[in-house]
């Protein structure tokens, strides 16, 4: 035990703490853009992917993603029930905290990147259908693309894909399992016929402000001590988040007449999607860059989403996978051995391969993602329908899945 | 890469400045939604 460091334990919990808020934020950053019949539904989905998940991961997630090399593919069943994962640090990770306090905080990631996908089929997916999905889909998506990434011996991270805090391994495969989830489940009923509308802005702005402040954990906590890089990363993410709400509320207010609010919280997301994966390798100018990118790259890509007619509800693949696969990509522009010495340079500090290893990261990730979603999903509809009848689309999930009503004043 | 961050902010604050504002056409939350 005498190598357990009190600061850094104690600032991984925290941001461990900091990142399981971040769940139930997104339910009310999602929950206030959906109609209000809808909304307990939606608020659902992340809040029972807290408690699925955090039950995965202890039985059989942790292992899978971070167990003893299989191939570069998978971990082993070694860690099965968190077997041998106790309280001395594992150094393998993290060597100044106690094994359980690294993987706890690595479950809460495990936790939000399933419930970033639930934006995509908000409004019309079954129930059934949704818990038997994200069980299926953090086993057989997130937990190898998490050891390809962070695992020990995985191949991406052999290969020197750089990726912080989870651009790849959270945001890229959320965002591009929710573009394959919307094109499978179809367009919601009366999509452009008649309005739908988010029925709470200041839900969304409060589900936005706190996932900003849930990201600190995210990004600064994974530095794994409550050292330099800690503070930086907690800086270029701050930086990030505001130059891509500042952009998106701008590109939105040349594009349609009005400073949107909830473009600005929408540009924030984005801005934090993308400074993840950079963030323990940028310093503050990157950041700036990254943020403008983001908010107008998001933005673009959701317009082409709605020009393509694709009913992604609530945005996920424009934010998350568009914003994960900018900043995997910014990574590798921008990276500095000045900022994080364990770190590769990026291309501009004199290493274009970096940018190659990180298109590689990001091209197999979009392409497994995409391939084993669409297999679960199809797999899934043999035996329970994805949707929900018409009629229960038409009465709202609330009634019709939950048998409760969010407001009765 | 700082003069680029300078330069990506002032883009920003010009933007602000030539974006447009509302006359006074857009009254009534229907027409806001009409417009959209």
């Amino acid at each position: 035990m005498e190598n357990i460091n009190s600061g850094d334990t104690a600032w991984l919990l925290a941001s461990a703490s900091l990142v399981m808020l971040m769940t139930p934020a997104l339910g009310f950053f999602y929950g206030g853009l959906v109609r209000k019949k809808n909304v307990l539904a939606t608020i659902m989905h992340s809040f029972f992917i807290l408690c699925l998940i955090s039950v995965q991961w202890v039985l059989w997630g942790y292992t899978l993603a971070f167990g003893p090399d299989i191939g570069g593919l998978i971990g082993g069943l070694d860690w099965l029930a968190l077997r041998g994962v106790g309280m001395e640090p594992n150094a393998d990770y993290a060597a100044t905290v106690p094994h359980q306090a690294f993987m706890v905080f690595q479950m809460m990631f495990a936790v939000i990147t399933p419930a970033l996908i639930t934006g995509a089929f908000a409004e019309r997916k079954r129930f059934k259908a949704f818990v038997v999905f994200t069980l299926l889909w953090a086993t057989l998506v997130y937990d190898p693309v998490a050891h390809w990434v962070w695992g020990v011996g995985g191949w991406l991270r052999m290969l020197g894909a750089l990726d912080f805090a989870g651009g790849t391994v959270v945001h890229l495969t959320s965002g591009v399992s929710a573009l394959v989830a919307a094109l499978v489940l179809g367009r919601r009923k009366g999509l452009g016929s008649e309005a739908i509308e988010p029925h709470d802005a200041t839900m969304t702005v409060l589900g936005a402000s706190l996932l900003w402040f849930g990201w600190f954990g995210f990004n600064a906590g994974s530095a794994l001590t409550s050292g330099g890089l800690a503070a930086s990363a907690f800086v270029v993410t701050n930086t990030a988040a505001a130059m891509a709400a500042l952009t998106w509320m701008t590109v939105s207010w040349l594009h349609k007449g009005a400073p949107s609010v909830l473009g600005a919280s929408a540009g924030a997301v984005a801005g934090l999607v993308a400074i993840t994966p950079a963030s323990g390798y940028v310093d503050v100018s990157a950041a700036i860059v990254i943020g403008l990118g983001a908010g107008t790259i998001c933005y673009l890509g959701i317009q082409l989403t709605k020009r393509l007619r694709v009913d992604d509800a609530l945005d996920v693949f424009g934010v998350h996978g568009v914003g994960g696969a900018w900043g995997a990509i910014a990574t590798g522009l921008f990276a500095s051995s000045a900022v994080n010495s364990a770190a590769a340079n990026g291309l501009v500090n004199g290493n274009p391969a970096q940018l190659g290893i990180q298109l590689v990261a990001v091209a197999a990730v979009v392409a497994y993602a995409a391939v084993m979603t669409f297999v679960i999903l199809k797999v899934i509809n043999l035996f329970v329908a994805l949707r929900v009848p018409e009629q229960d689309e038409v009465l709202g999930l609330d009634a019709s899945q939950h048998r409760e009503a969010a407001y009765t004043i | 890469m700082e003069f680029i961050a300078f330069g990506s902010f002032a883009i920003l604050v010009v933007a602000w400045l030539v974006a447009p504002s509302n006359k006074g056409e857009i009254v009534t939350i229907e027409e806001v939604k009409k417009a959209a």
